[in-house]
């Protein structure tokens, strides 16, 4: 989850780190830890996931944050650290 | 669950959800985990969802055909005027580079795709999960381990009167029958719904898998096969009655029903993700999908699974497998909707990929598509 008390800058990177360790998790990625996940690693065209890869994450960091992800804005989450902006933009919307 | 006023229910049974006193409208806001509780639907979801790396394209890999359908979508459009490619060389190179670029599945048709065999040997070789829709009159090499899709139109006099073909489905049964490879698919259309009964039954006691169909109409099509709302409702009556008749041997569920025999085509109720209606290029079927014709080229501007149909009329269920399931999220709204997308995925594996074991139907009851996004309806507004 998120805390309060903390630089935009530090808040996005613990955000990227729990976004790293869902995708991890979801997509069963057996070779990276959250710690060695490049927080800009193009999901789509580097790391081969696709649309419904996508949205069972999309569905867990729903949960997650308490937030609702459009399926238009899918495009947006093209990074680990895309998707930690993102969703941090979500939880103050 | 909620109510869609355009929908054309059949089956007044409570919903799961409604019954849980959940709906997918308002009343209760269900996490994803909620949804995963249960043990059957989260082992059914961890099933369908290994296969979440398949990516599809078509291939037209004939131009030619031994039989002339009435309402046929080949016959239309640009496509069947191109050259055939008959190389298999050709072909090898470009399922090579479609592998390369991502593509896991394929789907081979044409005009009649078995009138080229080495074609279809070629493909098999480089990309082994996959599918051809075939008029099921000439046999295909055992050696090619993909599923066989076999058309069929209604019973023998309505096969004779628009395909042109006497005593067909004893000669599809002929060939096919006993081969694991194969399922059948009924299309309905607006005149055939009181023929599947027998139809079915002749194929199931053969042993036969049987899926169904729904006749779209290619664009500018003049003919009478084209669906009616009352068509629709008594076609969505008897798929749910051969569905209750042979849960082994039918591949299809009541979801499945709802969603093709709805009075909105697929499109509309879903939005088509097809390059053809998407013109995103970022993610999914709008970053993959193409649907190569016989010369080997392609046009993103007409590329969808079933090219030249009327994307207002289509319920085709290819369009259905690819569409449907790209909308996870709208389905994961409540256990019933949930379960229902489960279901749904679930089958259309069955028909498309070798070997996958159909479950049981998790859902009970009627359960209407999702409606749009709620953001959606505010920009439509």
């Amino acid at each position: 989850m998120i805390a309060e008390s903390t630089t935009p800058e530090a808040l996005l990177d613990e955000t990227a780190q729990r976004v790293s360790e869902i995708i991890i998790d979801e997509l069963k990625l057996d070779d990276v830890t959250p710690s060695t996940f490049d927080a800009d690693l193009d999901l789509i065209d580097e790391l081969g996931i696709d649309s419904m890869d996508l949205t069972a994450v999309v569905l867990v960091l729903q949960d997650e944050y308490e937030i609702t992800i459009y399926e238009e804005d899918y495009p947006e989450l093209k990074t680990v650290r895309s998707i930690a902006s993102y969703v941090l933009k979500r939880r103050t919307a | 669950m909620s109510s869609d006023p355009s929908a054309n229910p059949i089956d007044p049974e409570p919903t799961p959800a409604a019954r849980d006193g959940g709906t997918s409208d308002g009343d209760r806001h269900w996490r994803f985990s909620d949804l995963l509780a249960d043990p059957t639907v989260r082992e059914r979801w961890e099933k369908v969802r290994r296969y979440f790396f398949l990516r599809e394209s078509t291939y037209d890999v004939a131009t030619r055909c031994n039989l002339r359908c009435d309402g046929c979508y080949y016959y239309e459009g640009e496509k069947q005027f191109v050259s055939e490619c008959r190389d298999p060389a050709a072909w090898t190179e470009l399922m090579t580079a479609e592998k390369a670029r991502g593509i896991t599945y394929v789907v081979l048709a044409g005009a009649e795709p078995a009138l080229n065999p080495e074609v279809i040997k070629a493909c098999h070789g480089v990309i082994p999960l996959g599918a051809i829709a075939t008029n099921g009159t000439m046999p295909i090499s055992k050696s090619v381990g993909y599923r066989i899709h076999i058309s069929v139109w209604g019973d023998d006099a309505t096969s004779e009167r628009v395909r042109g073909a006497a005593n067909l489905l004893d000669k599809q049964m002929d060939i096919w029958a006993g081969d694991r490879r194969a399922v059948f698919v009924y299309t309905f259309t607006r005149h055939n719904v009181d023929q599947a009964e027998a139809t079915v039954r002749r194929l199931v006691d053969n042993g036969c898998e049987v899926t169904f169909n729904m006749f779209s109409a290619p664009v500018g099509y003049t003919g009478d096969l084209r669906h009616t709302p009352a068509s629709l409702n008594e076609t969505r009556q008897a798929m749910c009655d051969l569905i209750r008749a042979h849960p082994q041997k039918v591949l299809f569920t009541p979801y499945n029903a709802v969603a093709h025999t709805h009075t909105r085509g697929l499109h509309d109720l879903f939005g088509c993700t097809y390059p053809r209606r998407n013109p995103s290029q970022l993610i999914g079927l709008g970053r993959t999908f193409r649907q190569v014709r016989a010369n080997m080229e392609w046009d993103r501007d007409a590329a969808c699974c079933v090219p030249d149909t009327d994307c207002d009329d289509c319920r085709h269920y290819a369009a259905g497998s690819a569409v449907i399931t790209a909308r996870l999220q709208r389905h994961a709204t409540d256990p019933a909707r949930f379960r229902a997308w489960l279901d749904y995925v679930d089958t259309y594996l069955a028909v498309w990929v070798m070997d996958y074991p159909k479950g049981s139907t998790l859902e009970v009851g009627q359960v209407d598509p999702p409606p749009a996004p709620r953001h959606h309806r505010l920009e439509a507004q």
